[in-house]
């Protein structure tokens, strides 16, 4: 059987508007509707040549006729009702499987919808209509690898079937693909145009290929495009998304006076000028939106870290106690806030935020974290190990709860604690190299007080955690350091060297290198290891203490 | 009472010849003395060390000015030392009181303590009586020197925003000469300070370590879980050090701009001083609060070179510097090289470093198994003292926390905290004697300064640590006379008279036992000037040879010295010499 499609169901389609999607926006919708329709047009349109004999496939045909026409005139529950009834008179039919199959994509029911269609092209598998429409199912469920084969059948059997090459396209890009991605959607240049969405496609495969130049022109295109401005913030937000900020910030200034809905232009141009450091403009924008009467959580927010990039400390708390005052309900607000405490080294307030979002939200394991994680910093750690604890009962299959949980155990002296809470956790997450420089961190300094096996077990976990994750310096830094310290010069200088060209920020690996190179005779590389510990060591106290306000812990 | 001319007839070497019958019978009377109630049950009899306090009649309270404010300056303090101040031949004890800050009063007036020892094993207070009761700031430390060469020790007290010499006028009075002399140090925090020779014109020099910039007009403010506590030292800029050069008239001259000193800032706190490198010049070894510690090598002509980096004593493996507060210096493994010991902070382990002619330092902190000791502890006052006389440096460490809210965030360590009484197995590898160290190392304290002496002058070394807002505590030793020893009493005479740097070569049959005359050690502390050798097994009728090599570079030989008792040693004048200074 060669492509099957009623000619009634086709008029159905192009009059309703084909295919739904679970996708967030209407320009989506009406993109597949389109394509459904190209599809549609593409199709050679003849009758099924099916008629039945018998009674059960008269009626069948009935209620699908029915059911066809519910559709048209869009009572969509109806006629799903009717063109059920039809499939199970005559279960066999692809038509009215196909049928069905198309009203429920129309429903939503992407799911059932795409059985549905499944089963059609078991009993019609060379029907390229059915199976474009599953193919366009199976991409709106992401299920982008099955969508593909879908797709790569339909254009093995036709090579000029442009629909299927630009869905092809697109999945690609989903999947990653950006070769393939943009070499297909070029032989559909017009169709690629046609829709904002193919054209984001497109320019994302481009900017992921290094070809700024092609995306940006890709992007252009928006500019004239019938979507207008929906579709120009579309471009901009791909490349702000693809950190190209001045396309970005050139195509939303573009429509700044065309653009419906002036808070969220004004808050996107504000991120992209944010994420370009251009902290100073973000801000003023913000406060514009603000001044004219656009207030929003998270353009509190985000003027928050404008402040805070603009070490304007108090300002930024005041910010974010504002978005926190417009959407209380909004745990991040909380979260952000405490953590522009931390970086401030205002300890004791960043405590009582981080006290007040575990009141707020009494079952979030990551407000607990975030209580913990301030207490270790204040040297709190047994209330650090009360509220780890707390977070891993919420939610024991995180990592960070486990990995918190022993850090604050062994920072209260209750090293047998973190020492089992450690073996737990290395199997429970075999593949976190976390767990093994932390625990190897600890079994290093039971190594200091008299356990001799300890520091072979630490040295065997910094080993492994290096299989996991070569790129870890502070697993090269301690490899070399226990080299050195049981006379492995050579090593020591390879670790500490390799720790330092993976961050060239952390003194302790100057230190180290400094004494490797004084035991290696290098008296100039171990001055100049020793000026960068030192230059390091300053910044790193400059930062934590200016002015020495609330919260310096104690020892 | 004794008159002073006759303490000075006994202190000579021809009234231990002819009068030493009369000496054991004195002896033998002291110890009979201190035969009193609760001090010779079983239970003492077998703990290494007595807590004799009240026995001794020291009743003395340190006043830190504890204050809702939590001054840092309120957890550092107090000195103490041991001196013979009178002359008479028992070593008498010297402590520091703090003092007031803006909202810590006391309903009385804060003293010092000067505990004149009556031969007994009683002391008496006769700070007021000395003239060395009060001070006009808050009081810290103490350095004991005879810095004017008369044979009367003097004193220098540390304190903020001043600090103070006391010369001793012989007749068991002290004259305050602070000003005449220019020793003042004013405005600065002083802790610890040593005295030394450093250009070995014979007079005693004196180095003082200055900590951080502190006022009591700008209190800093840190809490734990909403409690006032004190502040980490960090919140704190350190300062340089002082050193001031003897002129031989009374007076001192700053030379810490000529001598590189004030370059040298960081939270100094404890100074030892001895002859790290055996060129015979002394050296400084420093331990400094969260910054480097200073290992400042004398090149001679009055100038200095910090080798610490060099030789890995100024941070830890990991590069952190360490909360540095006491320290000391002594042969510890028995390669005739001093090694040195610096106290820190919980978590950080007290540092154990081995001395040698090349650099760097071995750290010995973990194979001595000192780390895993000190692990939960901070430490103070530290002295090595041999307190078996089996002829190796054994260690003392007095420890306490400085915030009270600490066992709010951690369950290994306390506020207060016991003593650590480690014997040196003569490798440089520690036992804990906690279980027959004696009661007092099973008792929590927040000890500060350690001085150690021989207050009852049986050849074994006690000890004194302060307490903060407490009365101190003075511990008899009783087990040093399980093995024979020999005592030195040196007198300088072209060195300092005091023989500070000067070394003490003991050659046994099997061994040699090499001993200092350090400035300085421990924590805001001076230590009894005598030198007590332990002999172990190795007695013998007599002790073949002694060699010293005194501060001038005169070296001496002795022979033929009796066990058992002490020796007055006179450096002889240069014919009788048989080496110089390098």
């Amino acid at each position: 059987m060669g492509d099957a499609a009623l000619p009634r169901s086709c008029t159905i389609r192009i009059g309703v508007g084909g295919l739904s999607i679970f996708f967030a926006n209407d320009r989506v919708i009406i993109f597949l509707v389109r394509l459904c329709t190209l599809l549609l047009f593409s199709t050679t349109l003849h009758g099924s040549g099916q008629s039945t004999t018998s009674d059960r496939n008269t009626q069948a045909e009935v209620h699908a006729n029915n059911g066809l026409d519910l559709a048209q005139s869009g009572n969509l529950s109806a006629a799903e009702l009717e063109l059920r009834k039809a499939v199970e008179l005559a279960p066999t039919n692809p038509a009215f499987l196909s049928d069905l199959g198309t009203v429920l994509g129309m429903e939503k029911k992407l799911e059932e919808s795409t059985n549905t269609f499944q089963r059609a092209l078991k009993l019609d598998s060379n029907n390229s209509t059915v199976r474009r429409y599953l193919a366009a199912n199976l991409w709106q469920l992401h299920q982008y690898v099955e969508a593909k084969k879908n797709l790569e059948i339909l254009v093995r059997q036709d090579s000029a079937d442009k629909p299927a090459l630009l869905l092809l396209g697109m999945v690609s890009e989903n999947m990653k693909d950006y070769a393939s991605a943009a070499r297909i959607l070029a032989t559909v240049p017009a169709l690629v145009r046609e829709q904002p969405e193919s054209i984001a496609a497109l320019a994302r495969s481009y900017y992921h290929l290094g070809n700024r130049e092609k995306a940006r022109a890709t992007l252009e295109q928006l500019q004239t495009h019938p979507a207008g401005p929906k579709g120009v913030f579309l471009g901009a937000e791909i490349a702000d998304g693809m950190q190209d900020y001045a396309t970005a910030e050139k195509l939303l200034i573009s429509i700044k006076t065309t653009f419906p809905d002036r808070s969220t232009l004004g808050y996107s141009l504000a991120s992209v000028e944010y994420h370009a450091r251009q902290f100073d403009d973000s801000r003023q924008t913000l406060l514009d939106l603000i001044s004219s009467g656009y207030q929003s959580s998270k353009i509190y927010r985000l003027l928050g870290w404008c402040y805070q990039e603009q070490h304007q400390p108090a300002q930024a708390a005041q910010a974010f106690e504002q978005a926190i005052a417009l959407e209380p309900t909004q745990e991040s607000n909380y979260a952000d806030l405490s953590k522009i405490l931390i970086a401030n080294r205002s300890l004791p307030a960043a405590l009582a935020v981080a006290k007040r979002t575990a009141q707020a939200f009494p079952h979030s394991a990551g407000a607990f974290l975030l209580q913990g994680l301030v207490e270790l910093k204040v040297g709190q750690f047994t209330d650090a190990v009360e509220s780890y604890t707390h977070a891993f009962q919420l939610d024991s299959a995180n990592p960070d709860a486990s990995l918190g949980l022993a850090e604050a155990q062994f920072a209260a002296g209750m090293s047998k604690d973190a020492t089992q809470t450690f073996e737990a956790s290395t199997k429970q997450f075999p593949r976190d190299a976390r767990f093994k420089l932390q625990y190897a961190l600890i079994l290093l300094k039971a190594a200091e007080t008299g356990n001799a096996t300890a520091e072979a077990h630490a040295e065997e976990l910094l080993k492994s955690a290096l299989i996991i994750n070569h790129s870890l310096p502070e697993v090269h830094y301690h490899l070399g350091n226990l080299a050195l310290k049981n006379g492995r010069t050579t090593e020591a200088l390879t670790y500490l060297e390799t720790a330092a060209k993976l961050d060239p920020r952390i003194p302790e690996t100057h230190f180290a290198l400094a004494r490797v190179y004084r035991r290696l005779g290098r008296k100039e590389a171990a001055s100049r290891e020793m000026e960068i510990y030192q230059n390091l060591q300053k910044v790193e106290s400059e930062a934590k203490s200016p002015n020495m306000p609330d919260g310096v812990s104690p020892n | 009472m004794v008159s002073l001319q006759t303490d000075r007839l006994m202190k000579s070497k021809w009234f231990y010849r002819s009068c030493q019958p009369l000496l054991l019978l004195t002896a033998v009377m002291i110890s009979l003395t201190f035969s009193m109630p609760g001090s010779t049950d079983s239970s003492t009899k077998n703990e290494i060390f007595t807590d004799i306090t009240p026995q001794a009649g020291i009743n003395w309270q340190h006043f830190g000015g504890e204050s809702a404010d939590r001054f840092l300056i309120e957890t550092m303090g107090g000195g103490a030392a041991f001196l013979d101040f009178d002359g008479d031949g028992l070593q008498d004890i010297f402590l520091v009181n703090g003092g007031e800050t803006p909202h810590g009063k006391s309903t009385t007036a804060i003293r010092n303590a000067l505990y004149r020892n009556l031969g007994n094993g009683k002391f008496e207070n006769v700070a007021a009586e000395a003239g060395v009761d009060r001070l006009p700031f808050y009081g810290m430390g103490v350095a004991v020197g005879d810095y004017d060469n008369d044979g009367f020790p003097d004193l220098f007290i540390t304190g903020f925003p001043a600090s103070a010499l006391y010369h001793n006028n012989g007749n068991g009075t002290f004259t305050e000469v602070t000003e005449r002399a220019g020793v003042k140090n004013g405005g600065k925090w002083a802790a610890g300070a040593a005295w030394f020779d450093y250009d070995g014109d014979g007079l005693l020099d004196l180095v003082v370590t200055n900590y951080v910039q502190f006022s009591f007009d700008t209190p800093k403010r840190c809490e734990v879980n909403g409690t006032r506590t004190y502040c980490e030292q960090k919140a704190y800029q350190g300062m340089p050090l002082t050193l001031y050069h003897n002129n031989g008239n009374g007076t001192f001259t700053d030379v810490s701009a000529q001598s590189g000193f004030d370059k040298l800032s960081g939270r100094a706190l404890g100074v030892v001083a001895i002859d790290a490198n055996d060129d015979g010049w002394t050296d400084l070894l420093i331990a400094r609060d969260a910054s480097p510690n200073l290992l400042l090598i004398n090149r001679g002509k009055g100038k200095f070179e910090d080798v610490a980096l060099e030789a890995e004593v100024a941070y830890d493996p990991g590069g952190l510097a360490k909360a540095g507060m006491g320290v000391d210096a002594a042969d510890v493994n028995g390669d005739g090289l001093p090694d040195f010991i610096v106290t820190n902070f919980n978590d950080q382990y007290d540092s154990l470093f081995f001395g040698s002619h090349s650099v760097p330092f071995e750290d010995r902190t973990v194979n001595s198994r000192l780390a895993e000791y000190s692990k939960s502890y901070v430490g103070w006052g530290t002295h090595f003292m041999d307190y078996d006389n089996d002829g190796n440096q054994d260690l003392v460490i007095v420890n306490g926390h400085i915030n009270q809210v600490i066992e709010m965030t951690r369950s290994d360590v306390k506020y207060k905290e016991p003593p650590l009484l480690l014997r040196n197995n003569g490798k440089g590898v520690f036992q804990n004697m906690r279980e027959q160290a004696g009661v007092a190392f099973n008792s929590n304290y927040s000890a500060r300064g350690l001085a150690v002496g021989d207050f009852d002058n049986d050849g074994d070394l006690d000890v004194v640590f302060t307490c903060l807002n407490a009365t101190p505590v003075l511990l008899r030793n009783n087990v040093g006379q399980d093995h024979p020893w020999i005592g030195f009493e040196l007198q300088g005479t072209k060195s300092n008279r005091d023989a500070i740097g000067a070394k003490i070569t003991v050659s046994l049959a099997n061994r040699k036992l090499v001993r200092w005359i350090t400035g300085g050690g421990s924590y805001l502390a001076s230590h009894d000037k005598r030198v007590i050798v332990g002999l172990g097994g190795d007695s013998g009728a007599t002790v073949a040879i002694v060699e010293i090599r005194w501060p001038s570079g005169t070296v001496q030989r002795l022979s033929n010295l009796r066990p058992n008792q002490y020796h007055d040693v006179v450096e002889p004048a240069a014919a009788n010499a048989t080496g110089r200074r390098k």
